[in-house]
């Protein structure tokens, strides 16, 4: 192999969370990054090197006028670019304010109708802006996803996209469901496994963090169930909009009312 | 017990031939002596390849037990196992398990002619057939090539071919190609052999063939991609081939290739079948009891 | 079959037995439902039970098992698991006859060897039950089992009457010379009562003849889709399902880049990959074919046992998140109701 592999880590809007998760891969972390050359990481080292990269690995949603620029530049400069976590895959929980009103939402902030920071006056996805290679859903993303990701890459493949719900890891480890045993509003059938069912495990219902299966989670009929279970449905779509808010067949839904 | 059958072994990759953009031949054997010797197949089984630390894919075996040598696997570069198994370089070690599937029934297949349909990557299982047939000329008809391809560059085994329709004294088979993108060799073919070579997708060949198909005498070999099958079977319907001298390989999801892990599993209520066990060759009757078969 | 009378209260020295023979496992109380979980004494679980969310499938294919060690070089080697003899105790008719359907799958011609090796490693113990309001095996005839078990036992009140099925079955016989005895003509009364009692408590039921060719046939009705918009396609119905027995195969490596797994894990054929061929072709791309698709390999009949793919059990019913009956979607493509 000529060389090591340039990988560069970058984060757009978002709360960090997801290369904050890579750092606390504490005890494997040098093995990871000894196989690399680490061209950028700002979290980690203000060492930051020129040139492009191999893999650039993204976290944050697009929502700002510097996001998009930055964004737009990561893609030009990279062979490979994965999304890392629920901002940078769909939007992230701030997409849930998608549809309300930019100047609204600047006032009930900041008490000023002025866009300050260069708001895109909404919060995208890097799909929606630039083609994105492999998706590594959560909030946070899960390290052990990561690792394996990781090292697919570096192998020039890339790993399976997970299709599968958290019910299927839910039975997998015969956590008792806690829709059918509890009627509790649990995102598990609609949001992509994954996290082993670390929520519905500890009898918490899931919230979707992982987001909804892409083209597949049906969110109407996830709405149906909730409300058969007793919920008010806005209550319900509030619950889906979380973290699915940009998911087209859940924006219908809202659209619709 | 038997061996495990999950278990791949291992094979090398004695030479790797780049037929087009997206796809390779390439030749394996077996490290172990003993594994080759207990591997006997019969064309239209395929094998499960692994690349290691990747997984496993199925692949139709591409040449007929009757010729020595390597075996010869086709493999389109088209997802991860396939990519990966593309970046590999003789030399190199992959997994094999198999042959799997019932293969072509070349014994019922005895004193007919043979008419082999092949789009694209199809010709890929039916050189085991044409292969097979030539080898043992004595125990078949005559056999008839008709053969698809999108374009030139897309073309398996080209020159042999075109070397085919050049020279058909030479060659004990009459052979039929389409294609549907101009391209300066195959016009110049076409304006040489108009009777042999035609623009457009597989079935506008039946036509030119006609004088040489005679059903009543014939089984129909088919090999392509999904969407051939419905018009190339309308087309043998039509000249009244014996719905049970129809047969045709069959793509589906696959991982065991052993009929356990479910996924080619097709068919209706009543006509529940496994790709890989009870397939990959099915006859046309087949296809009229089996619910979504084609 | 040999039959065997033992009073209940002598079941320490049966359960003692078993226990001496391997680990035992039974029917544990999580949460409504049961689990199969390894127990040590009697008071850990119950034979008087409705049904397990997960079926006793679990113990013969794993719901998710490294199959192979991989080496990026050398390929692969099996992982050999150490082997234990595990008793199941108070498995249901139901889902021995599902069991007897997965070995006809997994010990065919070419057998599994990891399900090969759990199973002859096994002992299953049956016992009788009682119909809630979601069984109907009996429509399907898996409420009774005929063969599949190594003992089986009927409560006839007082004592329990055990069919003896086989070697494994009379090895357990014998250890319990002197606390077994010879039934009388009153306990097979006693055990004709309870079957008539048992089968008059049956509140559901499938017309199972034609049942493979109504479905067939009812391919195209629409009704199929009022019940496929309701599924959230979560695949729970797949894993609960004592002879769903689709797996998925995955590979990865160590961080070290160097070795790795494969691994397999229960699959469900309502996931978007479960008819995908590489190249992006879906054999069954929309909820609504999956859903058609499960119906009717349910609805299809196992050629070696002879026995509907479905046993009656339940399972998906109870355990749909998004409430969709199995019988009710039946009966209406059917017409009925």
């Amino acid at each position: 192999m000529a060389g090591k592999v340039r990988v560069g880590f970058y984060s757009l809007t978002g709360c960090a969370g997801d290369l904050l998760s890579i750092l606390n891969i504490e005890d494997r972390l040098l093995e990871i990054f000894e196989k690399v050359e680490l061209v950028e990481f700002v979290m980690a080292s203000s060492n930051v090197k020129p040139g492009g990269v191999d893999i650039a690995f993204v976290e944050g949603s697009v929502t700002t006028e510097k996001d998009l620029k930055a964004l737009k530049e990561i893609r030009a400069k990279c062979d490979r670019l994965v999304a890392l976590g629920d901002c940078a895959v769909w939007g992230g929980v701030q997409a849930s304010l998608t549809g309300l009103d930019p100047r609204e939402l600047m006032k009930s902030v900041y008490g000023t109708e002025q866009n300050l920071y260069g708001f895109l006056g909404e919060h995208k996805p890097l799909s929606e802006v630039v083609k994105v290679d492999l998706e590594l859903p959560g909030c946070p993303i899960e390290q052990e996803e990561f690792i394996k990701a990781f090292v697919s890459l570096l192998r020039g493949d890339l790993p399976e996209v997970k299709d599968y719900p958290v019910c299927i890891e839910c039975k997998i480890r015969e956590v008792p469901c806690l829709v059918v045993e509890k009627g509790e509003a649990c995102l598990g059938p609609i949001t992509v496994g994954g996290c082993k069912a670390r929520c519905p495990y500890h009898g918490v219902p899931c919230i979707g963090c992982r987001g909804p299966i892409k083209d597949e989670a049906n969110v109407a009929g996830e709405l149906l169930m909730l409300m058969e279970k007793g919920w008010k449905p806005l209550d319900a779509i509030n619950r889906m909009k979380l973290f699915a808010a940009r998911y087209k067949d859940l924006a219908k839904l809202v659209g619709r009312g | 017990m038997a061996e495990n059958p999950c278990l791949p072994k291992l094979a090398r990759i004695v030479d790797i031939v780049e037929m087009t953009p997206i796809e390779k031949l390439f030749r394996l054997e077996f490290v172990d002596e003993e594994d080759a010797k207990a591997f006997n197949f019969k064309p239209g089984q395929f094998v499960e390849v692994s690349v290691f630390g990747v997984g496993e894919a199925p692949i139709s075996i591409c040449k007929s037990p009757t010729r020595p040598g390597p075996l010869e696997i086709l493999v389109r570069r088209v997802g991860r196992v396939t990519n990966a198994l593309h970046r590999l370089k003789p030399g190199d070690l992959v997994g094999l398990r198999g042959p799997y599937g019932n293969g072509f029934p070349m014994e019922r297949m005895k004193g007919f002619d043979i008419l082999l349909v092949a789009g694209g990557l199809g010709m890929a299982p039916l050189r085991s057939v044409l292969q097979y047939a030539i080898d043992r000329r004595d125990e078949y008809g005559e056999a008839i090539l008709l053969y698809g391809v999108r374009s030139y560059q897309e073309a398996l085994f080209k020159e042999r071919v075109i070397e085919l329709i050049e020279k058909p004294e030479a060659a004990r088979f009459k052979t039929f190609l389409a294609y549907e993108r101009d391209d300066p060799v195959f016009d110049k073919l076409r304006e040489k052999h108009p009777e042999n070579v035609r623009k457009g997708v597989v079935t506008v060949l039946f036509e030119c063939a006609d004088p040489y198909i005679k059903p009543e005498k014939m089984c129909a070999v088919i090999c392509g991609p999904p969407i051939m099958y419905r018009f190339v079977l309308k087309e043998l319907v039509k000249r009244n081939f014996k719905p049970d001298r129809i047969y045709m390989t069959l793509e589906r999801r696959m991982k065991c290739g052993i009929g356990k892990c479910g996924h080619c599993v097709v068919g209706g209520a009543t006509s529940i079948k496994y790709v890989c066990k009870d397939g990959p060759v099915f006859t046309y009757s087949d296809v009229l009891s089996t619910r979504g078969l084609v | 079959m040999r039959i065997v009378k033992l009073p209940k209260e002598r079941f320490s020295e049966l359960f003692e037995a078993l226990k001496s023979w391997g680990e035992v496992h039974a029917p544990v109380k999580v949460g409504r439902f049961y689990s199969f979980k390894r127990v040590e004494s009697l008071g850990e679980f119950t034979l008087s039970y409705t049904r397990t969310m997960i079926p006793p499938k679990k113990y013969f294919v794993k719901p998710f098992e490294d199959i192979l060690k991989v080496h990026v070089e050398k390929g692969y080697e099996p992982i050999v698991e150490e082997s234990k003899r595990i008793v199941l105790l108070g498995v249901h008719a139901c889902d021995i006859n599902a069991l007897r359907i997965l070995d006809g799958v997994y010990m065919d011609e070419i057998p599994d060897h990891y399900y090969a090796s759990r199973r002859s490693n096994s002992m299953i113990v049956g016992v009788s039950c009682e119909p809630d309001e979601y069984c109907f095996c009996k429509s399907v005839g898996a409420d009774y089992a005929w063969t599949g078990f190594d003992l089986f036992l009927h409560d006839i009140g007082d004592s329990y009457l055990i069919r003896v099925g086989g070697s494994k079955g009379e090895s357990i016989v014998a250890e319990l010379t002197g606390v077994v005895e010879e039934p009388t003509s009153i306990d097979y009364v006693k055990l004709r009562d309870y079957e008539l009692k048992r089968s008059r408590m049956f509140r559901r039921s499938l017309n199972a003849s034609y049942l493979p060719e109504v479905v067939d046939s009812l391919y195209g009705s629409e009704l199929w889709a009022k019940y496929s918009d309701k599924c959230l396609g979560c695949g729970s119905c797949n894993l609960v399902c004592p002879t769903c027995r689709c797996y998925d195969v995955t590979e990865s490596l160590d961080l070290n880049m160097v070795e790795g797994v494969r691994s397999r894990r229960w699959d469900s054929c309502f996931l978007r990959s479960h008819a995908l061929v590489a190249g992006g072709l879906n054999f069954r791309p929309t909820r609504l074919d999956r859903f058609k698709h499960r119906y009717n390999c349910k609805s299809s009949i196992d050629q070696r046992t002879g026995m509907l793919f479905c046993v009656g059990c339940g399972r998906c019913t109870v355990f749909c998140p998004a409430g969709i009956d199995h019988l009710e979607v039946l009966n209406s493509i059917w017409g009925l109701r």
